[in-house]
C-alpha cells in the first residue's frame, strides 16, 4: 500500500520564480490497485512520480510503501521494489548491452548478493521465457544489441525488465506517448497483461483520456500539485472523455475550444 | 629497422598495453576520458621504483596497484559525492598527483635503478632467452586479461558496463551507480599504475615527467586497436587494446629510423587520436557535400 501524506514540493523557493510543484498533497493506494493519473502540463504528475521514486525529495510530508518509511531512502535503495519506465524508451535500457544483459542487470534486484557471481543458466532461461512469455519474438534475440530495436520493442522490454521482479509498486510515466498508434497499442495491451496477471500495485500518467478511463481501476486528475478529481467504482464506469473534459474545464475554469488541447 | 628495434617496439607494446587496458575501462567502459591516467601511471613508477631501490621490486608493484587504485577512487569520489565534471575531477587528481608523486619519490625528479634487482632480472634468470622481458609481460598481461575477461561477465562488471552505457536504467535497476563508478575508475588507474610500475622496473628509471601524454597515447592504441578488431565485445576490446598497443609502438620505432625528431612523437600520437575520432563526422560530411553537389 502507498501512503503519500501531506507532500510538498516548491521549486525556486522565496524566488520570483517560485512554483508550487506538489501542495500538501495526499494519497492512499491500495494493494493492487491500478491508478491512472491525468491533467495539464505542470500539474505536478511527473513531480509526484519523482517524489515516490526519489528523484528528488519533498520539502515536508512523508511517503510510505508497505508501512515502510521511504521519504529520504536514496534513488537506487527503492528502486529495489519500485518499478518505473518513462516515456523516452531511450531512458529504460542500455543500447550497448545486449537484451539478454539489461534483462539479467534488471533480474540482479532479487540476486544482488553475490556481485562476483556469474548469471547462472538457469537464470537466463528464466530471463528468456518471462521474454517468451510477451510472444514479440524478443527471445529470439537476446543477443542483439538493444540499441538496435525499435522504440516499441525497447519499451516492451523495458516494462519487462521493472516487473522481473515483481515490483511493489510500478510507475509509468506516458511511457507510451513516444511511440506510434501500433506499437503504443501493443504496449499498452502489454501493460494490462503484465499488471493484472501479476496483481501489480500500479500508477500510470496519460494524457490520453481515452485509454485513463479504459484501463485500470482509478483515475485521479491532479491540478496545482493537488489531486483535483479521485473518481473509480461505478462513477467512473459512466464516465466519458466528455465528462472528463467538462471536469477538467470547470477545474481550469477555462473553456477550450476543442478537446484537441487536450487529446 | 633492426631486430633489436622490434624486440623493444613490442615490449613496449606489451608494458603499455596494460596502461591502454585502464584507459579501455574509463574511456569506452564508464564513458568518461579520465585524465587521472597521467598522475596515476607516474604514482604507479614512483611508488614501484622506490621499493625496487631498497630491493623490494616485487612489493613495489604489489603496492604501485593499491595507489593506483587509490587515486582512482579519488577521481570517482570528486565526481560523485562532490559532484565536479568528470573531466575536470580527472585533472584535478592528476595535478594533485604531481607533488604527491615527487613526494613518493623523496623530492627527486627521477629516481635511477641501474644494477638493482627488479622483476625482469628475475625472468632473465628464469627463462634463459633473450626474450625473457616479452615472457614476463605476456605472463603479467595474460593474467591481468583473464582476470579482467572474467570480472565484466560477473554482476558487478555487468553492472559497471551498464552504467557507462546509461545510468538512469542503472538507477531505476537498484544499482548505486557512485559506488559503481568508485570501482569502475579505482579498477582502471589500479592497471595503470601496474603498467607505470613495470615501465619503471624495465626502463630501471622512474621520471616525475614520464606520465604526460599518458592519456593520449593509450587512446591512440585504444583506436588503433579498434580499428583492427571491429567486435564490441569485452573479450575482443581487450584483445584489441594489446594489438593496438603494439601496432601503435611499430609505428612509432618505424619514424624513429626515419630523419624525423623524436620531439614530434607526441604531436603524432595526438594526430592519429584527433584522426580517429574524427573520421566518422568527416567521412558523413563529405558524403552531404556529394549529396548536394549531385541535386545540382
Amino acid at each position: 500500500m502507498l501512503n503519500i501524506n501531506e507532500a510538498t514540493k516548491i521549486f525556486n523557493k522565496n524566488t520570483p520564480d517560485e512554483h508550487i510543484a506538489l501542495n500538501n498533497l495526499s494519497l492512499e493506494v491500495s494493494d493492487g490497485e491500478f491508478v491512472t493519473i491525468i491533467g495539464g502540463n505542470g500539474a505536478g504528475k511527473s513531480t509526484l512520480f519523482n517524489a515516490i521514486s526519489g528523484t528528488m525529495m519533498c520539502e515536508s510530508g512523508t511517503i510510505s510503501l508497505d508501512g515502510q518509511d521511504i521519504t529520504h531512502m536514496a534513488e537506487f535503495k527503492r528502486a529495489e521494489f519500485i518499478g518505473r519506465i518513462f516515456q523516452d524508451p531511450m531512458r529504460g535500457t542500455a543500447p550497448h548491452l545486449t537484451v539478454g544483459e539489461n534483462l539479467i542487470i534488471a533480474y540482479m534486484r532479487s540476486i544482488k548478493k553475490n556481485m562476483l557471481g556469474i548469471p547462472s543458466k538457469k537464470e537466463k532461461n528464466y530471463i528468456k521465457e518471462r521474454l517468451a512469455a510477451l510472444n514479440l519474438g524478443l527471445e529470439d534475440r537476446m543477443n542483439t544489441k538493444i540499441g538496435l530495436l525499435s522504440g516499441g520493442q525497447r519499451q516492451a522490454v523495458t516494462l519487462v525488465m521493472a516487473t522481473l521482479v515483481k515490483p511493489k509498486l510500478l510507475l509509468l510515466d506516458e511511457h507510451t506517448a513516444a511511440l506510434d498508434p501500433v506499437s503504443a497499442k501493443s504496449v499498452i495491451d502489454l501493460t494490462n497483461k503484465i499488471v493484472s496477471e501479476n496483481n501489480i500495485t500500479t500508477l500510470m500518467i496519460t494524457h490520453n483520456i481515452t485509454s485513463a478511463l479504459a484501463m485500470g481501476t482509478r483515475t485521479i486528475m491532479m491540478d496545482s500539485g493537488t489531486i483535483a478529481v479521485d473518481i473509480r467504482g461505478d462513477e467512473r464506469k459512466e464516465l466519458t472523455v466528455q465528462d472528463v473534459l467538462k471536469k477538467f474545464n470547470s477545474v481550469k475554469k477555462k473553456e477550450f475550444d476543442d478537446d484537441n488541447v487536450l487529446l | 629497422m633492426n631486430l633489436v628495434s622490434i624486440i623493444g617496439a613490442i615490449e613496449l607494446g606489451l608494458v603499455y598495453s596494460l596502461l591502454a587496458f585502464g584507459t579501455y575501462i574509463s574511456f569506452r567502459i564508464l564513458n568518461v576520458a579520465d585524465l587521472t591516467v597521467d598522475g596515476s601511471f607516474v604514482l604507479g613508477a614512483a611508488v614501484s621504483a622506490m621499493f625496487a631501490y631498497s630491493n623490494m621490486p616485487v612489493a613495489g608493484i604489489a603496492l604501485a596497484v593499491l595507489c593506483g587504485g587509490l587515486a582512482g577512487m579519488v577521481t570517482a569520489s570528486l565526481q560523485t559525492k562532490m559532484g565536479i565534471q568528470p573531466i575536470l575531477s580527472g585533472i584535478l587528481t592528476m595535478t594533485g598527483l604531481y607533488s604527491i608523486n615527487l613526494m613518493v619519490m623523496d623530492g627527486k625528479a627521477n629516481i635511477p635503478l641501474l644494477n638493482k634487482t627488479n622483476i625482469f632480472t628475475y625472468a632473465e634468470k628464469m627463462f634463459n632467452t633473450k626474450l625473457y622481458k616479452i615472457l614476463a609481460l605476456l605472463i603479467i598481461i595474460g593474467t591481468v586479461f583473464a582476470m579482467l575477461n572474467w570480472f565484466f561477465r560477473t554482476q558487478l562488471g555487468l553492472s559497471i558496463r551498464a552504467t557507462g552505457d546509461n545510468e538512469d536504467m542503472c538507477r531505476a535497476s537498484s544499482i548505486d551507480t557512485d559506488f559503481i563508478k568508485m570501482v569502475g575508475f579505482s579498477l582502471s588507474n589500479s592497471i595503470v599504475a601496474l603498467s607505470g610500475a613495470l615501465v619503471a622496473q624495465m626502463q630501471q628509471s622512474a621520471d616525475i615527467n614520464m606520465g604526460s601524454g599518458m592519456v593520449v597515447i593509450s587512446f591512440a592504441s585504444i583506436i588503433i586497436g579498434s580499428v583492427i578488431i571491429k567486435n564490441k565485445n569485452i573479450t575482443a576490446g581487450l584483445l584489441s587494446v594489446i594489438i593496438g598497443s603494439v601496432i601503435y609502438r611499430f609505428i612509432i620505432a618505424l619514424i624513429l629510423t626515419t630523419s624525423f625528431p623524436p620531439s614530434y612523437l607526441k604531436l603524432i600520437s595526438s594526430l592519429v587520436v584527433v584522426t580517429a575520432l574524427s573520421l566518422p563526422n568527416v567521412k558523413r560530411k563529405i558524403e552531404t557535400s556529394k549529396l548536394r553537389k549531385e541535386r545540382k
